[in-house]
C-alpha cells in the first residue's frame, strides 16, 4: 500500500477528551490507510474508540495530533466551514438511528445534502428529482410523501442511504447501520453496500459491533483500548446477495 | 452573504410547519403585539385629528373679511354670550396693529367705547353724538378715496344695503397672502326661487367654486358643485340645498331642471346636504334652505362689482390670528386707508361664535368667553395646541403600553427558539452531519424567527385595521391608521425576531455536531 494513491491516509492520529480534570485517550495512535473502493468493516468493543475514529474520518471532529489526509490533502487543520463542506461533498453518513427528520417526507429527508451544497446550487426542481433518483435507487419511489413514522426500519434506513449518497460522495461511513434492524433488513442494507461499492465504487466504512455484520466487508479493522490490534483482508467474506435469494428460494420452497 | 437566501427560507418555513401548533402559538403572540401597537397608535392620531377637525369644524381657521365697520355700535356685549364678532376683535389691542401708529381720535374712541360698555344709555349717546360717527358709511359727507368706496353709487342702485368696500379683487388679492388655503367670496342676498308653480323664499349665495373646500361636512347628494368655467363665464347655473330643493321639487332630482330668480332662468347642476349627524339641514338655516351660484353671475346680473363679505381658511389654525393681520394689512393699503383712519371693513373668526354653539363643555366656553376679550385670537390657539400636546403625549403612552405587548411577544419567540433549539439538537446534528456549516444554521434559526414575527407582524397589522374599524364603527372613536404606522409596525415586527431569534440562534449554531447527533 503507498500513501500517495490512498484514498484516506490516517498517520498517527491521536484524540483526547478533556473528562472532568482526567483525560481519556480515545485515539492512542491510530495509522492507516484506506483505499478507493475498499468496504472497510471496524470492529471493536465499545470503548474501543471506533466512534471516534469515524467521526474524524467523517470530519466531523479534529484528531488532538497526528494527521488525517483525505485525498492527500491534510484535513485535520481545515476550518468549519471547509469541514462542512468535505461532509456535503465527500462523505455520506448513515447512523444507527437512522438520524432522519422527522414529520418531514422521505423525499423532502432525502434533498436535504443538496440544500447545503453552496458550490453548486440546485433548482428546487432539480432537487426534488435528483431526490426522486436516489429514492428510486433504494426501491423507495412509492414512499417519497411518507414520513418516517409512517416507514419501517428498513425503509428508514434506505432513505438514510438516499440521502447519504445524493451528492455523489467519495465514502460513505456507516455507524451501526444495523443496529436497529432485524437479520433479514440488515442483510437487505448490507446488500446495498455490497452492490455501491461493487457498482458505483463507493468506498465504504462500516462500525459495528457485531462480528457477523463486519463480515460482510472486504477487508477488517479491530479496535482495542484506542490502538488498531488488527487489520486484514476478509477470506470468509459473505455475500448479501445470495443470502437474500436463498432466503427467498427457502421461502419459496415452504410454501 | 447569503445568510438570508430562498433556500435558507425554505428551510426555516419547513421546520416551522413541523411545530405548527407552537409555531401558531407565538405567531398570536406577536400578531396581539403588533395589533395593539396599531390600534393604540391609530386611536392616538385619530383622536389628535378628531381634536384638529373639531377645531376646524368650530371655525378656529376660518377668517371672514364683512365689508363696512360696525364697532361703533356693539362695544357692549362681554356679559352676553351672543357676541358680534367684531366688538371683541375691536375692543383689545390687535396685534397687527402698531400702536404707535394710532391717532388721538382713535385712541378716544377706544376709550369711550370701553365706558360704555353695558350701559344701553350711554350707547344711545354714543350713538347719537356726532363725534362718534366713526364708520364711514354712517356720514354720508365723508370723503373716500379708495376706488371700491366710489363704486359706491353704483352699488346702491342694487340695493344690496351693505357698505362697497370689498370687490372681488380684493379677494384675488387675499389668495395671495402666505398661509392661506382658500378663499371665497360671498354676496348674500333673499329671492324667491321659482320651479314651475312652486316657490320657495329662501337665501341666496353667490360664491366661489371653492365653497364646498371650506364648507365642512358638505356632501352633494346629486350633482355636483359649479365648475371654475361656470364660474368664469359668468353662467347661469345653480345649487340648491337640500331644503330647497325638497321644497321645490320634492322627491324628484333636481339636477339639469331649471328654476327662475329675478325672472331669469337657472339650470340646476347640484344638490347639496351634509353627512354630519349633529347639524341636520332644517329650513331657515343659513346652508341648506339656501341656493348658491357663481359670484361672477350675480355681478353680471346684477351688474355689480362688490362683495358682502370674503371667506378665508387658513390652512394652519395657528396661524389664523397673522393671517387676520396680514388680510387687514393688505386691504387697509389697498383700501388706501390713512394711519388716521379705521378699517372700512371687519375681520373676524368664527371661533367665538363656534364656543358659544358647542363642542366644548358649557363651562369652559363661559369661562373663556366671559372672561377676556379677544380670547378667542390667542388663548383659542392655545388651547388647540395644548389639546394637540396632550393627544400626542396621550399616543405616545398608548403606543408605549402596546410596545410592552410588543415585547413580550419578542421574549415569546425568543423562548420559543430557544426550547426549539434544545428540542432540534438532533435536527441540528443531522443538518451539521450532511454539510450544514453553522452560519447556516444560525441563518435559519434567525430566519424562522423573523418569518414567526413577520408572520405574527402582518397578521398583526391586519388584526389592528379591523380592530381599529371596528373601534370606530362601533364605539365612534375616531382613529387614523398612516401608511407609516403600519410599515413601523412590520419593520419592529422584524427587527424584534432579529433581536430576540440572535441568541437562540447562536445557541444553535455553536452545538457540536457529535453532541448534538447523540443527543437523545
Amino acid at each position: 500500500m503507498t500513501t500517495a494513491t490512498a484514498l484516506i491516509a490516517v498517520r498517527d492520529v491521536t484524540k483526547t477528551y478533556a473528562m472532568e480534570g482526567a483525560p481519556v485517550h480515545a485515539l492512542r495512535g491510530v495509522t492507516l490507510d484506506i483505499h478507493a473502493g475498499e468496504f472497510v468493516a471496524v470492529v471493536g468493543p465499545s470503548g474501543s474508540g471506533k466512534s471516534t475514529f469515524m467521526h474524524i474520518l467523517g470530519c466531523l471532529d479534529r484528531p488532538t495530533a497526528g494527521r488525517y489526509l483525505l485525498d492527500g490533502r491534510d484535513v485535520s487543520a481545515l476550518s468549519d466551514d471547509e469541514l462542512s463542506a468535505i461532509r456535503n461533498r465527500r462523505i455520506g453518513f448513515v447512523f444507527q438511528g437512522f438520524n432522519l427528520l422527522a414529520r418531514t417526507s422521505a423525499l423532502e429527508n432525502v434533498e436535504l445534502p443538496l440544500l447545503y451544497a453552496h458550490d453548486h446550487r440546485v433548482s428546487p426542481a432539480a432537487r426534488r428529482q435528483r431526490a426522486m433518483k436516489a429514492l428510486t435507487a433504494v426501491g423507495l419511489e412509492n414512499r417519497a410523501e411518507h414520513h418516517p413514522n409512517q416507514l419501517s426500519g428498513g425503509q428508514q434506513q434506505r432513505v438514510a442511504i438516499a440521502r447519504a449518497l445524493l451528492n455523489d460522495p467519495a465514502i460513505l461511513l456507516a455507524d451501526e447501520p444495523t443496529g436497529n434492524l432485524d437479520s433479514r433488513t440488515s442483510i437487505e442494507v448490507m446488500d446495498i453496500f455490497q452492490r455501491l461499492k461493487e457498482e458505483r465504487g463507493i468506498t465504504i466504512i462500516l462500525i459495528t459491533h457485531e462480528p457477523q455484520v463486519a463480515e460482510y466487508g472486504s477487508r477488517i479493522i479491530r479496535f482495542k483500548d484506542g490502538r488498531v490490534v488488527a487489520d486484514q483482508p476478509n477470506a470468509s467474506r459473505r455475500a448479501a446477495a445470495e443470502e437474500l435469494a436463498a432466503v427467498a428460494l427457502g421461502s419459496a420452497e415452504e410454501t | 452573504m447569503n445568510m438570508f437566501n430562498r433556500s435558507t427560507l425554505a428551510i426555516a418555513i419547513r421546520a416551522l410547519r413541523r411545530n405548527r401548533l407552537q409555531t401558531s402559538l407565538t405567531i398570536v403572540g406577536m400578531t396581539i403585539g403588533v395589533a395593539a401597537v396599531l390600534a393604540m397608535i391609530a386611536i392616538g392620531t385619530g383622536a389628535e385629528a378628531a381634536i384638529e377637525d373639531q377645531i376646524r369644524a368650530a371655525g378656529m381657521n376660518l377668517i371672514v373679511v364683512t365689508a363696512g365697520n360696525y364697532k361703533v355700535k356693539a362695544t357692549d356685549d362681554f356679559g352676553g354670550g351672543a357676541v358680534e364678532p367684531s366688538a371683541a376683535l375691536r375692543s383689545t389691542d390687535p396685534p397687527y396693529l402698531n400702536r404707535g401708529d394710532r391717532d388721538d381720535r382713535r385712541e378716544r374712541h377706544f376709550i369711550f367705547s370701553a365706558i360704555s360698555a353695558g350701559s344701553a344709555v350711554r350707547r344711545l349717546t354714543s350713538f347719537l353724538s356726532p363725534t362718534l360717527h366713526a364708520h364711514p358709511e354712517d356720514d354720508p359727507m365723508e370723503k373716500h378715496d379708495h376706488p371700491t368706496a366710489r363704486q359706491r353709487l353704483g352699488d346702491s342702485e342694487a340695493g344690496l344695503g351693505s357698505a362697497a368696500t370689498l370687490t372681488s379683487t380684493d379677494a384675488e388679492a387675499i389668495r395671495g397672502v402666505r398661509g392661506v388655503q382658500y378663499v371665497a367670496e360671498g354676496l348674500h342676498q333673499n329671492v324667491h326661487v321659482k320651479a314651475g308653480d312652486r316657490r320657495w323664499f329662501t337665501r341666496l349665495h353667490g360664491t366661489d367654486m371653492r365653497l364646498p373646500l371650506i364648507r365642512r361636512a358638505w356632501t352633494f347628494r346629486s350633482g355636483r358643485f359649479f365648475s371654475a368655467g361656470e364660474q368664469l363665464k359668468a353662467e347661469q347655473v345653480m345649487v340648491l340645498g337640500s331644503v330647497v330643493a325638497q321644497r321645490v321639487f320634492g322627491d324628484e332630482n333636481p339636477v339639469g331642471r331649471d328654476v327662475a330668480i329675478w325672472n331669469q332662468s337657472f339650470r340646476v347642476v347640484g344638490v347639496v346636504t351634509t353627512t354630519s349627524w349633529m347639524v341636520a339641514p332644517a329650513p331657515g338655516d343659513d346652508q341648506f334652505d339656501a341656493v348658491y351660484i357663481p359670484f361672477s353671475t350675480v355681478h353680471r346680473l346684477l351688474n355689480l362689482a362688490k362683495l358682502n363679505d370674503i371667506t378665508i381658511t387658513a390652512a394652519s389654525t395657528g396661524e389664523v390670528s397673522r393671517i387676520m393681520g396680514d388680510v387687514t394689512k393688505l386691504l387697509r393699503v389697498r383700501h388706501q386707508i390713512g394711519d388716521d383712519k379705521p378699517d372700512d371693513f371687519t375681520v373676524t373668526t368664527q371661533a367665538r361664535q363656534a364656543l358659544a354653539k358647542g363642542g366644548m363643555r358649557p363651562d369652559v366656553a363661559r369661562a373663556v368667553v366671559g372672561n377676556v376679550a379677544g380670547l378667542e385670537k390667542v388663548t383659542l390657539e392655545q388651547l388647540g395646541k395644548t389639546l394637540d400636546r396632550a393627544t400626542r403625549t396621550m399616543t405616545a403612552l398608548l403606543a408605549g403600553i402596546a410596545a410592552v405587548s410588543l415585547l413580550v411577544g419578542g421574549i415569546g419567540i425568543m423562548n420559543i427558539m430557544l426550547l426549539s433549539v434544545t428540542e432540534r439538537t438532533r435536527e441540528i446534528g443531522i443538518r451539521r452531519a450532511v454539510g450544514a456549516r453553522a452560519r447556516d444554521v444560525r441563518a435559519q434559526f434567525v430566519a424562522e424567527a423573523v418569518a414567526l414575527s413577520v408572520t405574527g407582524g402582518v397578521a398583526g397589522v391586519l388584526a389592528g385595521l379591523v380592530a381599529a374599524e371596528g373601534l370606530s364603527r362601533y364605539l365612534h372613536w375616531s382613529t387614523t391608521i398612516s401608511p407609516s404606522a403600519v410599515f413601523l409596525a412590520v419593520g419592529v415586527a422584524a427587527a424584534v425576531g432579529i433581536f430576540f431569534g440572535w441568541y437562540p440562534a447562536k445557541q444553535a449554531a455553536g452545538l457540536d455536531p457529535i453532541q448534538s447527533l447523540r443527543y437523545e
